[in-house]
């Protein structure tokens, strides 16, 4: 059962992204990306993570992608220009590269993965998780052993908002 | 361990969207579009993470996400405002029209 | 003082240094300090020199050797070499004219240079320096540092004589005279080195005088004979022999002062010097001294011919040194080296006399040198006059002057040895010698002046630091004869008979001395041995013999300019192919050209278009040029497109997948 809906999500995911490369239009883009973020959350869910799904939703589909619609109703981009000039060769050359990278990747998924090495060693089974809940037992490390990396993304949250006001100011 | 099934179909699936992540990358001349297509690079990384840590019943992989989403969060802000600077000063944000670096 | 030997050639090294590095400043602050330093040095040089042959004569003859080492030079195996100089009769004896003679000409040079601005310093600078070289080359007590002077006075005779370069001749005449030294300089290592290399195969590995000559028996007939003919090459490039006198003539282009110094006292001695010092090597080679003595005598010969109708004043006085140079070597050929030495000495005194009036007299004349526009300077300058005339005299072979009594006893000796040819050869260019001189004197002095009305005007003496050194010199080719009066003639032996006879043979290997008395010395024992044979009868007869050819080439000169004055034309178109050809040198510089020199220049094109440009310089460019291509391609890579960069990124992740994915071992 989880299979099918894995497949089912994964080739909207795939149709997804798809779409954001090959969209003419920038705003197209944007949204088939809301949508692919839609079914990434999906798939998270699929894999017993929700709090981090609904992160996704909140954040990446939220906030940043409202960002980037932001800009691009700002900068007013008009469609892309169509009357083509040819992708360079040195792209096309970059696209087979990318191309054998990734049947160099097929075998190792497919085939690769050491089982032996995934030992299952952790504490966290679905049981615990399930009786604690997924936010809890994060939330639970994050305030107390992640606490120093936690702190600094805030200073680094800080960082960002002060430098694209100064960036953006007239 | 149903995990354990479909470990391959996932890093199938993450496989798949990094490449397409980068072809766009390195494909699209619009500025916006290749920062979108590295938010699926991102993406597609989380995804490993997440299931790595599922299949190992831990929970480090979890906690990465939360400072990858972060700092996707900032790389989006500073970003875009890089993009209305550049819009600024040349009227267009084409990737190809920024190269003064050229030899 | 003995032990204060190194100070004669130092001090003239001080006043190279002070005037060379400091001289264009002193300049500006007060011209006179450079030749107070320069003449100062040479001065107090003559000076210890003089003290130390006092100090030597008080010794007895067999003890008349004093070596002082001043620092180990090379040591390097088996050849070990000091900076070593050593006082016995023939170093101090030539120190003695070279720093006196070189002492007067500084103070004439002073006069001479007065006018020239801006190269004072540079003139006396190597004046001194060849001064150091020259004293390098007489006291030296091994090979090495005698030809260490040797090379030195050849570079100095380069400076000197290309002195006023921005004239091009003058230039050619310096790279003239360097590269025919250089031609013997080469010939002199080979024989130095033979010698090092013949005597170390007997265990003998050194450089020294007092230890090469007692053992140089040791090596056989034929290494010696082509040492000998080896060291003799070098010599007549030094000395201005046939083949390599060519540039001698040339080397008039220099200051009158450097010919008077360089190319009649010194430089050209130091050939002679070499061959007296080597005396014990070449009396066991009698090829090598039969080659020496015809040499002599055929130089003497045709450079006597050439001065006979040259018209330049200073031409004529630089073949009249050859052709002297030729008897000393006859001399030398024939055994009597002491005759040889003396005449080194008379020589020097009147010739640097007759070089120094012919300065004064282009320096009245206003730089005029050639003698058909001269004449009538009797009156006008007479202390020139006088002293030319002095020297004329001398040189011609007239008693009581120095002259007569060496050259005299150069041709007896040749005669004595049984060579009767060399002996007219020798007879014959004397009779041209006193001919072109007085030739010389007449067209100069009598008669009336030939010369632009422009430069009649300026006709005057010359100052007295010019004239003074003149007057000294000509007392010296009166008197300086009378060191050595031989014992036929020993009523007007003024300071005693063959003085210098008993000076020097213990050099010769003639005197009790026993090092020296090995099997060799066995042709200076005939060369004087024979003479005693002879009666005295016939030596009066050949003296009286020689005035009457140098009183004969006297008067035809004199019928020819004075009395007769048509003659010389006249003369001149009877044989005018032989006047031709003897006016031209004998053709010998247009015959090295095309023998030598040519050919050298279509090698050295060769060489250079051929293969140094496009060969070494291509691979030298070749490479440039590579890198500059490399860069040209390569630079394509930057493209300023933030793509191209993911590309290679991609690549380069490309790259590192396939290492790990195919376990290679890098």
């Amino acid at each position: 059962m989880e299979t099918v809906l894995l497949i089912i999500l994964g080739s909207l995911a795939i149709t997804g992204s798809l779409m954001v490369i090959f969209s003419k239009n920038t705003v197209h883009s944007a949204l088939w990306m809301v949508s692919f973020f839609f079914f990434i959350a999906g798939i998270y869910i699929l894999l017993h993570a929700e709090f981090i799904a609904m992160l996704q939703l909140i954040v990446y589909a939220g906030a940043i992608m409202m960002f980037i619609l932001y800009a691009i109703m700002m900068l007013n981009i008009r469609e892309e220009l169509s009357d083509r000039i040819p992708v360079q060769p040195l792209k096309l050359a970059g696209i087979a590269l990318l191309g054998f990278i990734f049947l160099l990747l097929l075998p190792m998924v497919v085939f690769g993965v050491n089982h032996s090495m995934l030992t299952a060693s952790g504490p966290f089974t679905e049981q615990i998780v399930e009786k604690f809940g997924h936010m809890a037992v994060l939330s639970n490390y994050l305030f107390s052993d992640f606490l120093l990396p936690f702190e600094i993304t805030s200073i680094l949250l800080t960082v960002g908002v002060v430098g694209s006001v100064m960036l953006a100011k007239k | 361990m149903a995990e354990m099934q479909d470990i391959n179909l996932y890093l199938f699936l993450s496989a798949i969207m990094f490449i397409i992540g980068a072809a766009g990358a390195i494909t699209r001349r619009n500025a916006i579009v290749v920062f979108m297509c590295i938010e699926i690079m991102l993406c597609s990384s989380s995804l490993l993470f997440i299931v790595f840590g599922r299949a190992t019943r831990t929970f480090d992989g979890t906690f990465m996400i939360m400072f990858i989403m972060t700092v996707a969060a900032v790389e989006a802000a500073i970003g875009l405002a890089i993009f209305i600077l550049m819009y600024r000063k040349t009227g267009s944000i084409d990737l190809d029209k920024f190269n003064i670096m050229k030899w | 003082m003995l032990d204060k030997i190194w100070l004669i050639p130092a001090l003239p090294l001080i006043g190279v240094l002070i005037n060379g590095l400091f001289g264009r400043y002193i300049e500006k602050i007060n011209k006179n300090i450079i030749h107070w330093v320069a003449c100062g040095t040479v001065f107090l040089s003559f000076v210890i020199t003089f003290i130390i042959f006092i100090q030597l004569l008080g010794f007895a003859p067999e003890d008349r050797l004093y070596e002082y080492t001043l620092f180990n030079w090379i040591s390097s195996g088996v050849l070990q070499t000091s900076i070593a100089y050593q006082a016995d009769p023939l170093s101090i004896f030539m120190c003695l004219f070279v720093t006196g003679v070189g002492f007067l000409i500084h103070i004439y040079s002073i006069g001479y240079m007065a006018h020239d601005e801006g190269r004072y310093y540079r003139y006396f600078t190597y004046l001194n320096l060849f001064m150091f070289s020259m004293i390098n080359l007489v006291l030296a007590n091994n090979f090495l540092l005698m030809f260490l002077g040797w090379e030195g006075v050849g570079l100095c005779s380069y400076l000197l004589i290309g002195f006023w370069f921005s004239k091009e001749e003058n230039a050619i005449a310096g790279k003239k005279a360097f590269i025919t030294n250089r031609v013997g300089d080469f010939c002199f290592i080979i024989a130095m080195l033979m010698l090092f290399c013949g005597l170390g195969e007997h265990g003998i590995w050194s450089f020294r005088f007092s230890q090469i000559f007692p053992n140089v028996h040791l090596l056989s007939p034929e290494m010696i004979t082509v040492i000998c003919l080896l060291f003799f090459a070098g010599c007549t490039a030094k000395s201005a022999q046939i083949p390599l006198y060519i540039w001698l003539p040339d080397a008039m282009a220099g200051p009158t002062p450097v010919s008077a110094l360089i190319h009649a006292a010194t430089m050209v001695t130091s050939g002679i010097y070499m061959v007296v010092r080597s005396n014990i090597l070449f009396s066991l080679s009698p090829t090598a001294l039969c080659v020496i003595a015809w040499t002599g005598a055929l130089t003497a010969l045709l450079a006597a011919s050439i001065g006979l109708v040259q018209n330049d004043i200073k031409k004529v006085l630089a073949y009249s040194t050859v052709s002297q140079l030729g008897y000393m070597f006859l001399a030398l050929g024939v055994g009597a080296f002491t005759a040889g030495i003396f005449h080194v000495l008379t020589h020097s005194f009147f010739k640097a006399l007759l070089f120094m009036c012919a300065g004064s007299v282009i320096h009245a004349m206003s730089g005029e040198q050639d003698m058909r526009f001269m004449g009538g300077l009797r009156n006008k300058t007479p202390i020139t006059f006088w002293t030319m005339a002095i020297g004329t005299i001398a040189i011609a072979g007239i008693p009581p002057f120095a002259g007569f009594f060496s050259k005299d006893e150069i041709l007896w000796k040749t005669f004595a040895s049984g060579n009767i040819l060399l002996w007219i050869i020798g007879a014959v260019a004397a009779g041209m010698t006193a001919f072109y001189m007085s030739r010389l004197m007449f067209m100069t002095f009598f008669n009336n002046c030939r010369a632009s009305d422009e430069v009649k005007h300026h006709i005057h003496e010359s100052p007295r630091t010019m004239t003074v050194p003149l007057m000294v010199l000509a007392c010296l080719s009166i008197i300086g004869g009378f060191l050595n009066v031989p014992h036929a003639l020993k009523y007007i032996a003024i300071f005693g008979e063959e003085k210098a006879h008993h000076f020097l043979d213990p050099v010769i290997g003639l005197g009790p001395d026993k090092i020296l008395q090995k099997a060799g010395h066995e042709i200076a024992h005939q060369a004087s041995h024979a003479t005693a044979h002879h009666s005295l009868s016939l030596e009066y007869g050949l003296m009286l013999l020689s005035i009457t050819i140098a009183l004969a080439g006297i008067s035809i000169a004199y019928m020819m300019y004075i009395k007769k004055k048509d003659w010389p034309e006249k003369l001149a178109s009877r044989f005018c192919t032989l006047h031709k050809v003897v006016f031209n040198k004998w053709y010998v510089d247009e015959l090295y050209a095309f023998l030598f020199v040519r050919p050298f220049h279509v090698l050295s094109n060769f060489f250079w278009k051929g293969i140094d440009v496009p060969i070494i310089d291509g691979m030298v460019n070749g490479i440039a040029r590579i890198v500059l291509w490399s860069s040209t391609v390569l630079r394509h890579v930057q493209t300023g497109q933030l793509q191209s960069y993911a590309i290679s990124v991609i690549f380069g992740t490309l790259l590192l997948m396939f290492y790990y994915y195919f376990h290679v071992d890098l």
